[in-house]
């Protein structure tokens, strides 16, 4: 047997070495090196002694504790506030004013470059109702005893998932009109009694994570090729034409399929489990599970996905159509939608993987990788929103 | 919740109070900051008290909320710069090295403590509580990866960290006699 690493002696001084107790017990026993390793490891960490018990603070600080946790509590229960709940039923009232900004700035961008800022303060306005669901929880409890909470719930998901919501409705019944009623129609609904989140997610968690790489593996490869459409729109095609070779594949779609249907009905479970008043990271998570629920089902219901047998769009078609959003208000909802889509997935995925590196490396390390991370998906949504805005390269 | 609620919820949590307070004390290192943990946690507690029905062990429930709360709480004071100014692991070690004649007999001595206490300063919130609930608790890995919820592996790679930081600051001590 080798040296013992500093690490084996640790486990091995907590009891902790499993079924390699004995073999590592024997080798302290016949190799002194190890054996001077571990006897100083030994003294240093049974120096180290817990500090002394602390008074249990007295009965009256018991009182004050009584009242502090009537106090608390109470306003913590408290109904959310009506103006928050305004708030987040706001964003998707406005949401469709955004739409034709965003053309009418784009076409004054083209004219004239020094107009570009009004096309980015449009998006700005269509790509907010993620933050203002995240700000909006961060400051009230949901607690679905209240009608009020209920409904403050529901608007932050329609919030958090209005420019998937809007595609869909506007898809299936065109019109301004219809959308309003669509939203009437998830106000009663979120004020109806809400199913209860069980009490362990533990194995969804693992159900979730497994059908999120199979997702992870097509949506990067498919972020990759909108970032090619940045070099030229034929070179999109291009890649695009390869790709579909790999995706079109029966056993691929079904993959795809029922990963997505998998990652709807698992996030939904977990539901707003981790949701609290402060915890900005669990927050943002939950809101991007939510966006990416309805970026999935929007995108599993777009035309042509879910009929197999219809020959596709020409990947030329595609290129044409996907990089001049700013062309026709239909096109200009599939910009804040796609450029949201790829800052949630980024986020929940970046989130998770931040989570999994906190077990190999130290946090400072980690902090220092998110940064470039947040730097890497900050280039990457810039240089999609430049090509979906029709600007390339080539 | 009414006020019924609230005396049942304080008469199960009494016998655990000490338990509690001690926990977050070693964790936090202060007083104030141990007192600060066990509201926070107590109040989570409260608040989510039907979350505990059908659990067998009342203790195990509320260490979990109050460990959250201590990490909570550690990562909100690195956060203000004002309340966290851990000295370098480097002068730590110098200091041990310099100010304590006899390991032996300083193991009990009140200066020790304090640089015990300095290298704990010096360990990121998730080392600190997976090394005080291995180290002064005498939990499990396994146990310390559920309570805090991260993998058994993360748990230990925390607290070898935590270990090497102990380590350095302190071994310079011994290996200089």
């Amino acid at each position: 047997m080798s040296h013992l690493r500093d690490d084996d002696l640790v486990l091995h001084y907590y009891g902790e070495d499993g079924p390699r107790l004995v073999e590592v017990e024997r080798h302290l026993q016949t190799c002194a090196e190890c054996a001077i390793a571990y006897q100083t490891l030994t003294r240093t960490l049974s120096a180290v002694t817990p500090p002394e018990f602390i008074e249990t603070p007295p009965l009256d600080d018991l009182w004050a504790l009584r009242q502090m946790l009537r106090d608390r509590a109470g306003s913590r229960a408290r109904k959310v506030s009506a103006r928050l709940v305004a708030l987040v039923w706001l964003v998707p009232l406005l949401y469709p004013l955004s739409l034709p900004l965003i053309v009418s700035s784009g076409r004054l961008a083209q004219a004239q470059i020094l107009a570009a800022p009004l096309v980015v303060l449009a998006l700005a306005w269509a790509c907010a109702g993620p933050f203002v669901a995240a700000f909006a929880l961060n400051r009230a409890a949901v607690d679905f005893e209240w009608l009020s909470s209920r409904a403050f719930a529901g608007g932050a998901m329609v919030a958090a998932a209005t420019p998937g919501l809007y595609l869909l409705v506007a898809r299936v019944l065109p019109g301004l009109a219809w959308w309003y009623v669509a939203l009437a129609l998830a106000v009663l609904a979120s004020l109806a009694p809400w199913p209860s989140t069980p009490r362990s997610t533990r194995n969804v968690l693992v159900v979730h994570r497994l059908s999120a790489a199979v997702i992870t593996i097509f949506a990067l490869t498919h972020i990759g090729n909108q970032l090619v459409g940045f070099v030229s729109e034929s070179a999109y095609a291009a890649a695009l034409t390869f790709l579909r070779e790999g995706y079109h594949q029966a056993i691929v779609e079904w993959l795809l399929l029922t990963s997505a249907a998998v990652q709807i009905v698992s996030g939904a479970t977990m539901g707003m489990k981790k949701v609290r008043p402060g915890a900005w990271t669990d927050n943002f998570q939950a809101i991007s599970g939510w966006y990416l629920a309805m970026f999935l089902i929007t995108h599993v219901l777009a035309p042509g996905v879910l009929n197999p047998g219809a020959t596709p769009a020409p990947a030329a078609v595609i290129a044409a159509t996907q990089f001049n959003l700013l062309a026709t208000a239909r096109g200009a909802a599939s910009l804040p939608f796609l450029l949201l889509g790829v800052v949630a997935f980024l986020y929940h995925v970046g989130t998770y993987a931040r989570l999994a590196a906190l077990a190999y490396l130290a946090e400072a390390q980690v902090r220092r990788l998110s940064y470039a991370a947040v730097f890497a998906g900050t280039s990457v949504v810039v240089t999609l929103a430049l090509a979906l805005c029709g600007v390339h390269l080539i | 919740m009414t006020d019924g609620d609230l005396d049942v919820f304080l008469s199960l949590i009494e016998r655990h109070r000490r338990y509690l307070y001690n926990l977050a004390f070693r964790i936090t290192g202060n007083e104030q900051d141990a007192k600060d943990v066990v509201q926070d946690a107590l109040l989570n507690a409260y608040l989510h008290l039907e979350g505990f029905e059908n659990r067998a062990d009342l203790r195990t429930w509320l260490n979990r909320i109050l460990v959250n709360c201590a990490i909570d709480h550690l990562r909100g004071v690195r956060r203000r710069p004002d309340m966290y100014e851990p000295q370098p692991i480097t002068d730590v070690a110098e200091t041990v090295a310099s100010s304590t004649p006899d390991p032996e007999r300083l193991v009990s001595n009140a200066d020790w403590r304090r640089q015990v206490a300095a290298v704990m300063k010096t360990m990121s919130p998730l080392e600190r509580v997976t090394f005080v609930l291995r180290h002064f608790e005498g939990r499990s890995i396994a146990e310390i990866s559920e309570t805090v919820g991260i993998g058994t592996n993360a748990a230990k790679q925390h607290i070898f960290r935590a270990v090497r930081k102990i380590r350095l600051a302190l071994e310079p001590h011994w290996s200089g006699r």
